[in-house]
């Protein structure tokens, strides 16, 4: 039972998705009636995650901090172009990953790390640290260290569609419906994708993963 | 690894990790002042005008189904206006009575030596007949309308309001008055009435083919330049005319000086002149 409930949030958007959605509607047509504020709460409600894809695609924390303003920049001057077809993060969603799309391919060559510092105040991180290693203090950080690096260097290794599908699906946490519409293709073409992505993941990592 | 730990580690696991890079808090004061910056210079910037563009070919790009049907419609309708032929208001071509074997004639002589296929149609040729001949001419007659590549696809009947209608109406009604015009002398002279008639009609107008070198045998030239001053009636009774009469003149008036000469004697040369 649980099981199959946990298929289907990954296959189709969760309710809890679309009451947001209704949510972020309502503020969009304040926005198009001409309450320029009311795009505020819209930047503060979506930009950690914004920011977090666009990171997580570049592994750059500069290049994700310009591109996620220049996102919601291009959000707010096409606002009375969205109709409410879609819901409103998954149109913010396309444009902050078309907009990346673009920059990794004009800057195809130029490629270099500028990582955010992993917290281990969260739970499920610190879990798994302590499952990786038993090292305290300066050896524990340089380990996260190393294993951050690892991690962003396989992440790198894809490519940008297959790390895109990653970044969103098991990073975001958005369904396979949801990155169907963002990436404007089919849903057995993401599934593909991520099978494919987490192949290449697995042999990249295998030191750090369990027998 | 901790040995002792007996949770597994996965990919996912691992990719869960990067859930936990997170900026610090002051990273988002910077964000917030640089985005309230791009915000206020985008309503303050005027967008330049090819935004404009980009705008309409979204929409055309939205609606490109209709706008397609649209297009196609046009252009049918451009094609069925300027070039269908109604059936009212055709009008026929009533030309003379030899027509019809000159066409047809020209039809025989176009389909042996044009390799293209040649379009018939029938055509009623209303034929004005003498009063009393109560002869039915409205044969049904062959008529070409089109004997080469580039005119294959004339039509054979022209109507009125296709041809108002047109906008080269002008050069269509003129081109249509030389067609229906009958060459004067063609028409006299019925020269193409048949492939005989016609070779017949023309046989004596030719002359017979003639080799102007035939006339210029070296050989018979020669001899009739040195027989000419002995045998004076030699030229005159030539079978063949060899030169004009001033060349033949002149060419024998220059053989008789060359023979009078006396080579009698070494160092001096007497020449004789005869009048």
């Amino acid at each position: 039972m649980n099981a199959s409930k946990a298929l289907e949030k990954t296959l189709v958007a969760s309710p809890e998705r679309k009451l947001e959605a209704d949510a972020d509607l309502d503020v969009v047509r304040k926005v198009q009636a001409g309450d320029v504020a009311a795009f505020d709460a819209l930047i503060l409600k979506y930009r950690e995650r914004v920011v977090g894809i666009i990171y997580n695609m570049t592994s750059n924390r500069e290049d994700a901090a310009d591109l996620a303003q220049d996102a919601f920049i291009k959000a707010f001057q096409s606002i009375n172009r969205f109709q409410g077809q879609a819901s409103f993060f998954t149109w913010l969603y396309r444009i902050a990953v078309n907009s990346t799309v673009t920059h990794l391919r004009k800057n195809r060559l130029r490629s270099f790390f500028s990582l955010e510092a992993v917290r281990e105040d969260d739970p499920v991180s610190k879990e798994l640290v302590d499952a990786l290693t038993d090292k305290t203090g300066v050896g524990r950080d340089a380990f996260v260290r190393e294993l951050q690096e690892k991690l962003n260097d396989a992440m790198q290794k894809l490519s940008i569609k297959h790390r895109t599908v990653v970044t969103l699906f098991e990073i975001d946490g958005l369904s396979h419906q949801e990155i169907a519409e963002v990436m404007d293709c089919s849903v057995g073409t993401v599934r593909s994708r991520l099978h494919y992505a987490k192949q290449l993941l697995q042999s990249e990592l295998q030191p750090y993963l369990s027998k | 690894m901790n040995p002792e730990s007996k949770r597994k580690v996965t990919v996912e696991d691992l990719l869960r990790l990067k859930r936990a890079e997170r900026p610090p808090a002051a990273f988002w004061t910077t964000f917030e002042a640089e985005i309230r910056a791009k915000q206020l210079s985008a309503i303050v910037n005027k967008r330049p005008w090819w935004h404009g563009l980009s705008r309409a070919a979204a929409v055309v790009t939205r609606y490109q189904l209709p706008f397609g049907a649209a297009a196609a419609l046009a252009v049918t309708w451009a094609g069925v206006h300027y070039y269908s032929v109604s059936p009212s208001g055709v009008v026929r071509v009533q030309g003379p009575a030899p027509e019809a074997p000159v066409a047809a004639a020209a039809a025989s002589r176009t389909a042996e030596t044009a390799p293209v296929p040649v379009v018939l149609a029938e055509t009623s040729v209303r034929r004005d007949t003498p009063a009393g001949v109560a002869q039915d001419q409205s044969a049904r007659t062959a008529v070409v309308t089109a004997t080469s590549s580039h005119i294959t696809k004339a039509p054979s009947e022209v109507t009125v309001d296709a041809i108002s209608k047109s906008p080269f109406a002008d050069g269509i009604s003129v081109s249509l008055a030389d067609y229906r015009t009958p060459s004067a002398e063609v028409a006299r002279r019925s020269v193409f009435g048949s492939d005989r008639d016609f070779e017949a009609g023309l046989a004596p107008a030719r002359q017979a083919p003639s080799d102007p070198l035939a006339r210029m045998d070296p050989a018979e030239e020669r001899r009739a330049r040195l027989l000419a001053p002995a045998l004076p009636a030699y030229s005159a009774t030539s079978r063949r005319a060899l030169a004009s009469d001033w060349i033949k003149s002149k060419s024998s008036s220059d053989d008789r000086m060359y023979e009078s000469m006396d080579r009698g004697s070494s160092d001096r040369m007497l020449v004789g002149f005869r009048f």
